[in-house]
């Protein structure tokens, strides 16, 4: 049995959201960052055409405990690449990174686009198509393990 | 700052007025000097090159000619990172998939105007061998190179290139020997962009207009086309007309005259032939009260623009149907999409395929049309007075003027766009779909609707509310975002087994 983090602790932890790069596919961020407000997690909403840095200066500017990246148009590889060092770099060494979409420029099993992403270091890779109370159950489970000091529930 | 904007803008107070010459000579030394490629375009070349071009590679020509024989012709999207991929996937295209047109989209960093990224997209995928980028990065390779890909192909060319940014990638790809232009001023920077404003869009895209119809005073009619298609997210026919409408207005006074109109799929037989069919007759009536009687302007409709489903056999059914309502709806092209739709960027192949799906799909609907139909007559009507009603007031905000109108009209909320990124816009209008699969709107937001049309709009959305038991509130709208791309298991599953079970 999975631990998971109680509802009414979702307003404590700030999350930031966004499309990253060049990228102007707004409208699943958009459904995603309404239900993470409905869920009743506190919401950094940056948009679309969201560069690298200005997730991160968001990040530290709220004190964010996650940032969610979301890229829809293929180039998210280019784009993503190097996200978690500027994270270190800024001193957000443990920030939660998730990311999600249509990842990469054609059609690649999942598992390679997951393997990549992950390996990027990021510390889930959603698919296209994930629907928000999945989103929802992860960031539950992995903030729940966070508050027992490990990196994320399935760590 | 996440965009970079014109440098040349404030020159004039905004208007619609056609550019002068001698400003406009001014606007394109400074324009072709922001990339060293621009050094490469050469007008007076360009111009024989296409006077040269027989003329079923010349998409002007070839949108009248099919339109006067009505056709529905095929045309996919596609561009990858390098000029060695790009010819590939465009004569596969043109071959396997018997592409009536034959397209080039630019990459997202073209798109934006910031072309060191994309040398380095270029250089990632060379190093890699698969593409990094989501186009072709034209203003990159530049006129010469550029042009080996209309030598490659026998068909016309169309950019591709979803920006507000249009200046220098249109200068390169005319001058190569690409006909057409997709891209225009208030659809473009209203879905495409965030923080530029309206006022910049609309000078970037008077400036590409004015580009056309410099060629067209030297004998070369070159195609413009309108993405209606805006956000590609449940656009209501309605919206989509008032900015075709708004933008072929701009184009026209610029002296364009040969512009296309591209609306979305709404995946409903009866209104997209109403949309169709209403967009075109919309443009002529607002064109002739400006006093341009001679514009052509036909009409593309476009597969499904939302989400798709992640099984092939699902989309191939949304990409053949998309052939039908094209066809049916009297459109003079369709421009395609692919099975791998759900998962990005399809491969040249799967491409091809779509284009064929599509074309054998076409070729069923003969000549079959809905006129007479009592359903399609109302559904027009209601478009009409839909359209009417917004675009009269925006050019009332103007004082006439397209150009004004727009700006004012956008700040207002008079002119609104569903789900658009852009700040430019209230962003406040939210579609659904009802009950019986039309789009409907379900909130307003600041548009001047006519009460009657949203009275029906509402009694529409009700009645799918109460059919499948949700509250009448933005629920319906986010679902209407989804639908398409749930699994049939969920949209339409065997309905007998629970009673077959007891």
């Amino acid at each position: 049995m999975t631990e998971t983090l109680d509802p009414s602790k979702r307003q404590d932890i700030t999350l930031v959201t966004g499309v990253i790069g060049s990228d102007t596919h707004i409208v699943g961020n958009r459904i995603l960052s309404m239900a993470l407000e409905e869920a009743g997690y506190s919401i950094v909403i940056l948009g679309a055409l969201t560069p690298a840095d200005e997730f991160i200066k968001a990040a530290i500017e709220t004190a964010a405990d996650g940032i969610m990246v979301s890229s829809l148009y293929g180039q998210g590889e280019l784009d993503c690449r190097g996200f978690r060092e500027l994270c270190v770099e800024a001193g957000l060494d443990d920030i939660l990174l998730y990311v999600g979409g249509n990842l990469v420029v054609g059609k690649t099993p999942w598992e390679v686009v997951e393997k990549r992403f992950l390996d990027m270091g990021f510390d889930r890779a959603f698919p296209p198509g994930t629907r928000t109370p999945e989103v929802v159950e992860a960031l539950d489970r992995d903030f729940a393990a966070r508050a027992r000091g490990k990196r994320t529930a399935d760590s | 700052m996440a965009e970079v904007l014109s440098p040349d803008s404030v020159a004039s107070p905004l208007s619609e007025i056609r550019i002068p010459d001698d400003e406009f000579a001014r606007m394109r030394k400074e324009n072709l000097a922001r990339w060293p490629t621009g050094a490469g375009v050469d007008f007076d070349a360009a111009v024989d090159y296409h006077k040269n071009l027989p003329m079923h590679k010349r998409l002007a020509w070839v949108m009248r000619r099919a339109d006067a024989e009505g056709r529905t012709l095929t045309q996919p999207r596609g561009g990858f990172g390098t000029l060695e991929m790009q010819r590939e996937l465009m004569t596969t295209l043109d071959r396997e998939g018997l592409a009536d047109i034959v397209p080039t989209t630019t990459d997202s960093y073209t798109r934006n105007e910031r072309w060191e990224q994309a040398q380095h997209g270029i250089e990632e995928s060379k190093r890699l061998g698969r593409s990094m980028l989501n186009g072709f990065p034209m203003v990159n390779y530049g006129v010469e190179d550029t042009r080996r890909l209309i030598e490659a192909i026998d068909k016309p060319a169309v950019m591709l290139t979803g920006t507000a940014m249009p200046r220098l990638t249109g200068e390169v790809g005319y001058a190569a020997g690409y006909s057409g232009y997709l891209g225009s001023a208030i659809a473009y920077t209203l879905s495409y962009t965030k923080e530029i404003p309206i006022e910049i869009g609309i000078r970037n895209y008077q400036y590409l207009d004015r580009l056309a119809s410099m060629y067209l005073e030297h004998g070369v009619e070159q195609h413009r086309r309108q993405p209606g298609f805006l956000t590609g997210t449940n656009i209501p026919p309605c919206i989509a007309i008032v900015t075709a409408v708004l933008d072929v207005l701009l184009a026209a006074a610029q002296g364009v005259r040969n512009y296309g109109l591209e609306l979305g799929q709404t995946l409903h037989l009866i209104q997209d032939a109403a949309a169709i069919r209403v967009c075109r007759e919309m443009c002529q009536e607002y064109l002739t009260r400006k006093g341009y009687v001679d514009a052509f302007t036909p009409v593309t409709s476009l597969h499904w623009m939302g989400a798709w489903p992640h099984d092939d056999a699902q989309s191939a059914a949304i990409v053949a149907y998309g052939g039908t309502l094209a066809a049916v709806g009297g459109a003079v092209s369709v421009t395609t999409k692919s099975l791998h739709e759900a998962f990005g960027i399809p491969t040249p192949e799967a491409n091809a395929e779509g284009l064929r799906v599509t074309r054998m799909a076409i070729y069923m609907a003969r000549s079959i049309k809905l006129d007479g139909l009592p359903e399609y007559e109302r559904e027009k009507e209601v478009i009409r007075k839909e359209v009417r009603a917004v675009v009269d007031k925006v050019l009332e905000m103007g004082d006439g003027d397209a150009a004004v109108g727009t700006v004012r009209a956008c700040e207002a909320g008079v002119l609104d766009i569903p789900w658009s990124p852009s700040r430019s816009v209230k962003g406040r209008i939210l579609p659904a779909r009802d009950a019986d699969g039309y789009l409907r709107i379900l909130n307003p937001g600041d548009m001047p609707f006519p009460k009657e049309v949203l009275d029906y709009h509402e009694e529409r959305l009700r009645k799918r509310a109460e059919k499948d038991g949700m509250p009448y509130d933005h629920e319906l709208a986010v679902s209407s975002v989804y639908e398409i791309s749930e699994p049939l298991q969920a949209l339409a599953p065997f309905p007998y087994v629970q009673e077959a079970a007891e």
